[in-house]
């Protein structure tokens, strides 16, 4: 289990990189052409602070919502 | 990746998000890229300011991260005053948060990042934190699932203080204690060391001024965990290996409604992309020089058990770094306030288990 896996700069870091980048952006289009379309017409201000509309999105710090 | 053709697929990203998703979460992408330059250009890491000031009695970064706490305490609460729909960042005192608070700490340590320094990092592409970043989100998944129960332990409501004691007494309030943490640090330290460092008052002056552009825009103050977690959700759910239909937190109508649309629309996950890729650009910047250590298979597991847990835990102490820490207590959350010693104390245990395993 101690020996040491060979991880020089570029070797093993690019491919890693690709593998990271690739998977993100594969998650990301899955994503859009999964969900529902975006119906533009319902798109939220562009700055919430003023529009006397609250915030929708998800937070880590509430317990749900 | 050269900055060039990098600097257009961004932009290429920008008019698509403009034209096909919402012209906020395009400002916002926006806001996340310039998060992820900050943090990645001027290499602030929460998780690192801790350990020099552990390890070496090094002040720098800490006082730093309390520089960027009570600017962004100046800016954000006398919008919330200011503006009711803006929406501070309130969990709630609860066994959860001391347990969750307390393991986050000791595992950000082993994993080296916290919420935003694993994206930070993943985005330069450090190994380590590019493998953290998928386990970090099932973590996170999994902790929201969990998450009822462990509200059963024990919670009282929120706390903020902004409504308690209004805008001027809140800031006072956290600022007074600021100034007491910063000279406990200075006088843990020494007097002799050196007080600030300008990265670090850079990183903080820049994260405070994105922070609160993320609050105006977006309503509510940064944080990185729900991305992740609803991401992983997401993936369940489109498996057939998770119903949230039968959970107490995804079957909650707003969590409920953001699993059903694009995470293009969720405001975390996009300023989180933004932070990937500012990130991105930075390493592109510096031409890939990022130093990266080699690890034994013994470090790659441990650091990829701890990445995970990181976000279980994160889950339960209802944010990161980011999330509880910087947006709880500038916003005025005693939960904030909670987080930070739990964290710390958990960070003290996290320390020495990374000297154990040779990190």
């Amino acid at each position: 289990m101690n020996a040491t896996v060979d991880l020089p700069a570029a070797a093993t870091r690019r491919p890693l990189r690709l593998l990271f980048w690739t998977a993100l952006k594969i998650f990301l289009v899955w994503d859009f052409l999964a969900s529902p379309t975006i119906d533009l017409r319902l798109e939220p201000p562009l700055i919430a602070a003023g529009s006397g509309q609250a915030a929708s999105g998800g937070h880590c710090s509430m317990p749900g919502k | 990746m050269k900055r060039f053709p990098l600097a257009a697929a961004m932009a290429a990203f920008f008019v698509f998000l403009l034209w096909s998703v919402a012209v906020r979460q395009a400002a916002l992408f926006l806001v996340g890229i310039g998060l992820g330059a900050a943090l990645a250009g001027a290499r602030f890491g929460f998780t690192t300011g801790w350990r020099r000031l552990v390890e070496e009695r090094d002040p720098r970064g800490v006082v730093g991260q309390l520089l960027l706490l009570g600017l962004a305490a100046t800016l954000a609460m006398p919008l919330l005053g200011a503006f009711p729909e803006l929406q501070a960042a309130l969990g709630p005192p609860s066994i959860s948060l001391l347990v969750g608070a307390f393991v986050f700490g000791l595992t950000m340590q082993i994993a080296d990042g916290c919420g935003s320094g694993t994206l930070y990092k993943a985005g330069l592409g450090v190994p380590l934190n590019m493998g953290i970043l998928p386990l970090f989100a099932l973590g996170s998944f999994l902790g929201s699932v969990h998450l009822d129960g462990w509200l059963a332990l024990g919670q009282t409501a929120p706390v903020g203080l902004v409504s308690l004691w209004g805008v001027g007494g809140a800031l006072a309030a956290t600022w007074l204690v600021l100034l007491a943490v910063g000279l406990g640090v200075r006088r843990w330290a020494g007097w002799q060391q050196a007080w600030w460092d300008r990265r670090w008052i850079v990183g903080a002056v820049a994260l405070a001024l994105l922070a609160t552009l993320n609050l105006v825009i977006a309503g509510q103050p940064w944080g990185v965990v729900y991305g992740f977690g609803l991401w992983a959700a997401k993936a369940a759910t489109a498996l057939g290996a998770f119903d949230p239909a039968g959970n107490a937190f995804w079957s909650q109508a707003g969590n409920a409604q953001r699993l059903t649309q694009t995470v293009l629309m969720d405001v975390t996950s996009i300023t989180n992309i933004g932070i990937l890729a500012g990130a991105l650009w930075v390493a592109a910047r510096d031409g890939g020089a990022t130093a990266v250590r080699r690890l034994t298979a013994t470090q790659w597991a441990v650091g990829l058990i701890a990445g995970f847990v990181m976000g279980y835990s994160s889950r339960l102490a209802f944010g990161c770094n980011v999330g509880a820490m910087l947006s709880g207590i500038s916003t005025g959350s005693l939960h904030g306030w909670i987080w930070v010693p739990m964290a710390f104390g958990g960070t003290l245990i996290g320390l020495r288990v990374r000297r154990r395993f040779g990190f």
